[in-house]
């Protein structure tokens, strides 16, 4: 069982994410753009090539002027959402990635750069985003308190 | 008798058409995402020109045809008018990530809501409907204004009004799915959203409507997952927003293009977003505005009901400041930023006034 946060997390999701064709259409598809995840203190940068999650690594602060724009909630905060979609086998009406970015006074997408074109990529690509985090319904997860 | 066997076989063919073509021995590869338009930028057949004499409909790259007619009444034939550097890719991604609102909207989620929740929803959907049309009908005419040699500018407004066309069904089938129905016309499509079509430049109109209007827009899908009731409602506001981020995309990196190879059309852009900026909140185009038809509907979904009213004004509030950061950092990222340093821009006062009324 993988732990919350770590690459190997991110990996076994990426696995199940990549090798399943639903998420290809629907509004699903080609997504290319750089993420970051901050958990905490915690960095890990996805990249999205085509229609893959091509790679997950561990980061540091600064790698997060790079990415197109990061997803930062607190640890507690995103073991609330995972453990939503793993009841539901995806994120219930209170836990999409919009719904988590607009419903709190802290925005969950963000950047270093203040880019609008980049961080409007969170929009343009947010139902990949959101098959993403919702192929992680299908793998347990243990979470580090 | 078939016109073949009529021929005989001594008839001579012309074959003269075989003469005629464009460079040759092109072999354009698939690259990792298949054979897309960027792939086949090859040779001659990628460069786009400057200005286009092109009126007769000629496919770029092909021989042209002695004695055509000018099929086309081109006005926009300078490629700064409409181009934008990422054409190419924004009309594959448009490809790609289309979806159906009959089958990839989980339609059977919805349940009975409340009367004034269905009422306001209703509303919501009555006039998306309606200032989708417009959002549709204004690429289109622009399409076919615009030279087949920037056929991927072209091509990716023909892919707007796809996506245009698609939302206008979905809240259709929204407003009819849960015992409600279409509501008043709001009106949105006069005003600020009607005067997108009137414009007489690409530029203007682009301005207007992919960095104003579908900006705003923008974030009322985004903030429709936050004042959905069921799955389907989210799926619907959420696959709309990726369309119109794309649309919105088209109008950043077309104004970027601008910015940087149009010094002296600077101060006509900046006249241009005046005028957006002055109708952002008024009237009734956009539902985060001021105008009750649409900024009430939209306060009751936020706060869950009109018991919430007040509740849901707030995040209206917030909405507005959300939308009119989002412009700002749009514009700075197209190019225009300096409007908001050297006190040009009135977007912050008109803002507060907003707020205070």
């Amino acid at each position: 069982m993988a732990a919350f946060p770590s690459v190997e997390w991110f990996d076994d999701v990426r696995n199940i994410f990549n090798n399943e064709d639903s998420f290809r259409g629907g509004g699903g598809g080609q997504c290319n753009c750089v993420a970051g995840i901050k958990v905490g203190n915690e960095i890990f940068v996805l990249t999205f090539e085509g229609f893959e999650c091509a790679g997950a690594r561990q980061a540091s602060l600064g790698d997060l002027d790079e990415v197109d724009f990061y997803l930062d909630m607190e640890i507690l905060e995103w073991q609330a959402m995972i453990e939503n979609i793993r009841q539901n086998g995806h994120a219930g009406l209170g836990y999409t990635l919009n719904t988590l970015d607009l419903d709190r006074d802290e925005r969950l997408a963000t950047s270093v750069h203040g880019d609008q074109y980049r961080e409007d990529l969170f929009f343009r690509y947010n139902q990949t985003l959101q098959y993403f985090f919702d192929a992680s319904s299908r793998i347990a997860t243990e979470f580090a308190r | 008798m078939s016109e073949a066997e009529k021929l005989g076989p001594d008839y001579e063919l012309d074959l003269g058409w075989m003469d005629q073509t464009g460079p040759w021995d092109t072999r354009a590869e698939e690259s990792r995402n298949g054979l897309t338009l960027a792939d086949i930028q090859v040779g001659e057949y990628g460069r786009v020109p400057d200005e286009s004499d092109n009126q007769t409909g000629r496919p770029r790259g092909a021989a042209p045809r002695s004695g055509s007619y000018r099929i086309g009444n081109y006005a926009v034939r300078t490629k700064s008018e409409i181009w934008l550097d990422n054409a190419s890719f924004l009309y594959e991604e448009a490809l790609q990530r289309q979806w159906s609102s009959a089958t990839d909207v989980p339609w059977h989620t919805i349940e009975p809501l409340p009367d004034d929740i269905e009422q306001a929803q209703c509303q919501m959907a009555t006039f998306l409907t309606e200032v989708e049309f417009v959002a549709g009908d204004v690429p289109a005419r622009w399409v076919s204004q615009t030279t087949p040699d920037f056929f991927e500018a072209r091509q990716l407004l023909t892919a707007q009004v796809m996506d245009e066309s698609r939302h206008m069904d979905v809240f259709r089938k929204r407003a009819m799915a849960n015992g409600g129905g279409l509501m008043a016309a709001t009106g949105a499509t006069s005003g600020f959203v009607g005067s997108i079509d009137l414009s007489r430049d690409f530029t203007e109109m682009s301005a207007r409507l992919h960095i104003s209007g579908e900006g705003a827009v923008l974030t009322i899908f985004r903030m429709g997952e936050l004042m959905a009731y069921n799955d389907a409602e989210k799926a619907m506001y959420r696959l709309c927003a990726q369309d119109e981020a794309r649309h919105v995309a088209y109008g950043v990196m077309h104004m970027r293009y601008m910015a940087e190879t149009a010094p002296e059309r600077h101060e006509e852009i900046n006249c241009y977003l005046d005028e957006a900026e002055a109708g952002i909140l008024s009237g009734s185009a956009n539902p985060a505005g001021q105008a009750p038809i649409v900024s009430e509907p939209l306060a009751i979904l936020l706060g869950g009901g009109i018991a919430k009213f007040d509740e849901g004004f707030k995040k209206l509030v917030a909405l507005r400041r959300r939308q009119i950061q989002e412009y700002k950092k749009r514009v700075v990222s197209a190019g225009f930023g300096a409007r908001f340093e050297n006190g040009r821009s009135r977007i912050n006062e008109i803002l507060e006034q907003a707020a205070a009324a």
